[in-house]
């Protein structure tokens, strides 16, 4: 019994930084009408933006967060300006960005692995070791903390429904032309949502390297499962969301009581393509793909 | 193209006809004059070209990208190999099965396809991956990460040099018969707009699943000759994402859609690769990711598209009554 709530506690923990994953990728496809899939390679940069942080200058990963947000924000809103406007977007578009943009993450993925060779890294700090009591069993202190950090969409939901700038930010997902009449600079909401849903991808990146070791191709698991959570919760909907990362991870952590060790890393491969078949339309019948 | 020029069959006339049978003839003759090193480059671009252009069925004139294609490259490959190490079957028979399989493989893939653009990429990258997965623990099958290495025969590698010739010429074909069909105008009408061909009675289930399995059993067969020709195969090289990457490179850089494009972007990539590797082996994968930014933002034809340019560019210049004309 024990061991089953520590199951459903470490799924829990997961959850939150499957939920931070996948926020980014789901705000960008809300108002972009993109599928990032640069978001693996901004995941991989993250991680190895803490490493060089946490290594170089000592800096512990949770101070180092702010940084890496800068940094990949930045990233995002070059990436968008210097070469997403370009594209047409929507149906029209599709393969293009795609395209595009799995251009970009070949190319992060190549400079990570001149820079720091394809050797798996992991960030490991002084209470790497230490572990907490929660619920009767123990659990590390860093999958606590990252899951407290991994709260950040809420924040970022509560932005997008109350404020000013938020309520612009919705305007266009729903219809672009329109708020250009209202006086919105969408082509400035467009970047710096690209440029958020990047960073939020830096920050998952970053709060998973101190749980898992890394390589240059890190993050093509992350990307799938992100887009799991994002098919399955629905945009825009924080409870959605959170629900469907909660779903995912605790598909994945139980998969260990009923399949064989080595194919639970399929799981999650497995989940993604069971989701798209059979419930494209999302967990609550709201449906994300055109 | 001109109206009067004669017709075999409703897609294929007479030049190019010709054209076809005397670039095959003239390299099925190249080995006499071949080194080694040239005939064995050789053999595995057409192996490469094959692939490309069958990517290109589903992935072009589809427009269904698929980034899980290595699936079936892994598929046929294995199976032809377990055949071969069984001693069951003589290898064309085994390349066969090999196709059979992953065209059968495809077929169950068919609920990936109601979905289309990025959703059916982001699906296939899922099945292409959980397949890499199940092919890498499944000693039994596989050899696990150790792979199965092959018996090599005297002089098999050298000879297969045809047969690779042979499924080029056949993935050749089979685009332009595609292509200039009802089939692949079905396609087309698919990749515009998936509503208004259902609405006039082009069943997007069937002709896709016909695409797919098409193009998964010449890939397959490509993965047969794949594990005959280099004798050891393991399921990182042929099921890794990497190699599903390739052929989506491969077709971009020559030319999403085109008919011939791929095989150009095939030959580009394989002469690439092997200079890369040789001389800079960290540096490839970054080439063609900067490759890809460059051809989506300049000319989504790739090389087919720049090819097209010249040529117009060349008969405006010789035609001055032509100047302006012909932007489509």
């Amino acid at each position: 019994m024990q061991r089953l709530v520590d199951m459903a506690v470490s799924a829990v923990l997961l959850a939150g930084l499957y939920a931070t994953m996948a926020y980014g990728l789901g705000l960008i496809y809300g108002v972009l009408r993109i599928v990032n899939l640069a978001h693996a390679g901004v995941l991989m940069a993250g991680a190895y933006l803490g490493f060089v942080l946490h290594r170089r200058l000592g800096l512990d990963p949770y101070l180092s967060i702010p940084l890496v947000l800068a940094v990949t924000f930045g990233f995002g809103v070059l990436l968008y300006r210097g070469l997403v406007r370009h594209l047409p977007r929507g149906a029209a578009g599709g393969p293009q960005s795609l395209l595009l943009l799995f251009g970009v993450w070949l190319v992060l993925r190549n400079g990570a692995y001149l820079i720091f060779s394809g050797n798996d890294h992991v960030i490991r700090t002084s209470y790497s070791t230490r572990a907490v009591e929660v619920l009767g069993g123990f659990v590390s202190l860093n999958r606590v903390a990252v899951f407290v950090v991994a709260l950040v969409p809420v924040v970022l939901q509560l932005v997008l429904s109350r404020t000013y700038a938020g309520k612009a930010v919705r305007a266009v997902a729903q219809n672009a032309s329109s708020c250009t009449l209202v006086g919105i600079d969408v082509e400035r909401v467009y970047a710096i949502t690209f440029g958020v849903g990047t960073a939020l991808a830096g920050l998952a990146g970053l709060l998973s390297a101190t749980l898992f070791s890394f390589n240059p191709s890190f993050g093509t698991g992350e990307l799938l499962k992100s887009f799991v959570v994002v098919v399955l919760g629905g945009l825009g909907s924080i409870v959605g969301t959170s629900l469907a990362a909660l779903l995912l991870a605790v598909v994945e952590v139980f998969a260990i009581l009923v399949l064989p060790a080595y194919l639970t890393s399929a799981v999650g491969f497995i989940v993604l393509v069971v989701v798209l078949v059979l419930r494209p339309g999302g967990l609550f019948g709201q449906r994300v793909l055109g | 193209m001109s109206p009067a020029r004669r017709r075999l069959l409703p897609w294929l006339d007479a030049r190019d006809a010709a054209g076809f049978l005397g670039g095959l003839a003239a390299l099925a003759a190249l080995p006499l004059v071949l080194d080694v090193y040239a005939h064995n480059l050789l053999t595995v671009a057409f192996l490469a070209i094959a692939g490309a252009l069958a990517w290109n069925w589903i992935g072009g004139f589809a427009g269904q990208v698929s980034f899980g294609h290595a699936a079936f490259f892994g598929l046929g490959g294995f199976v032809s190999a377990r055949l071969l190490l069984a001693g069951a079957l003589p290898p064309p028979l085994a390349w066969l099965a090999g196709a059979v399989a992953a065209g059968a493989f495809a077929l169950g893939a068919h609920p990936t396809l109601r979905l289309r653009g990025p959703y059916f990429s982001i699906a296939t990258i899922g099945l292409g991956e959980a397949t890499r997965v199940v092919f890498t623990y499944w000693d039994r099958f596989t050899g696990g990460a150790s792979g199965l290495s092959l018996p090599v025969e005297a002089g098999e590698k050298y000879r297969l040099y045809w047969w690779a010739l042979g499924l080029l010429a056949l993935a050749v074909g089979a685009s332009c018969a595609i292509r200039r069909s009802a089939l692949g105008l079905k396609l087309l009408a698919i990749k515009s707009d998936v509503d208004a061909a259902a609405d006039c009675g082009v069943s997007p289930a069937l002709h896709q699943d016909v695409a797919l399995v098409l193009s998964a059993a010449v890939v397959g067969a490509s993965g047969g000759l794949y594990a005959s020709y280099f004798s050891f195969i393991e399921p990182t090289d042929l099921l890794g994402f990497d190699r599903s990457i390739s052929f989506v490179l491969m077709a971009v850089i020559g030319g999403v859609g085109t008919i011939l494009g791929p095989a150009l972007g095939a030959i580009v990539f394989v002469l690439v690769r092997q200079y890369l590797l040789g001389s800079y082996p960290q540096l490839y994968l970054g080439l063609y990711g900067a490759l890809l930014i460059v051809i989506i933002l300049f000319e989504p034809l790739g090389l087919w598209g720049l090819g097209l340019r010249a040529v117009r560019r060349l008969h405006r210049r010789r035609d001055p009554a032509l100047a302006g004309e012909g932007r489509t």
